[in-house]
């Protein structure tokens, strides 16, 4: 994790709705979309949802200092081996996984637009109310 | 001496089969193009500038085309 330097465990959202997020500084369409997945995340972290951001940037500094700008309240990873996006299969920057509470991979976001902002909150709450 | 000619034909079609085929190798991730995103990676580094001077050309020669931009001829527009 950023700051932390400690691992990421996805089995630490279990039961959670997660949405992992690929984004890097140097690509503007993630940049845009941080402020609008921040505040989803708070609109609904006391439903069990919950975003994970993944940095891909080649410099985990240049993602440092974005963030000590542009705060976020989510967790931000930083990939340093640089196998992550592979492993997901990553098409476009940025990609938005979202995830079940079973843990299972239910859709993918590719690119941000504004106009996307309903799709993304209507995907978030339609797993939301599935049962746990 | 016939057949050294043919051979070496070959194998200079050969090879540039080869080399076009090795270009799809270059393929870039779309995690991996940091470097590619940066403002000196850019064909149009300053696209305004390029912009306007292709304008002044245009207006100045008395032609347009090629670049998709208006005007021309008068140096009016």
């Amino acid at each position: 994790m950023m700051n932390s330097g400690q691992n990421l465990d996805l089995t630490n959202y279990k039961n959670q709705v997660l949405l992992i997020d690929f984004w890097a500084t140097w690509c503007p369409p993630c940049k845009q979309s941080m402020p609008f997945l921040n505040a989803l995340r708070n609109e609904f972290l006391d439903k069990g949802f919950e975003i994970i951001a993944i940095n891909v940037d080649e410099d985990s500094q240049d993602a440092q200092s974005f963030l000590e700008k542009y705060p976020v309240d989510y967790q931000v990873a930083y990939d340093e081996r640089g196998d992550c996006p592979a492993k997901y299969d990553v098409k476009a920057m940025p990609s938005s996984y979202f995830i079940d509470r079973q843990g299972k991979l239910r859709y993918v976001h590719l690119g941000f637009r504004h106009a996307d902002e309903t799709e993304i909150r209507t995907r978030v709450l339609e797993l939301l109310q599935e049962s746990r | 001496m016939f057949w050294n000619i043919q051979y070496s034909r070959a194998s200079l079609v050969l090879l540039i089969v080869f080399s076009v085929l090795m270009l799809e190798g270059c393929s870039v991730a779309p995690w991996e193009r940091g470097n590619l995103a940066k403002k000196q990676m850019l064909i149009v580094p300053n696209p305004n500038r390029t912009a306007l001077r292709q304008h002044v050309f245009d207006s100045k020669e008395s032609s347009q085309g090629g670049m998709g931009s208006a005007g021309g001829g008068c140096g009016c527009n």
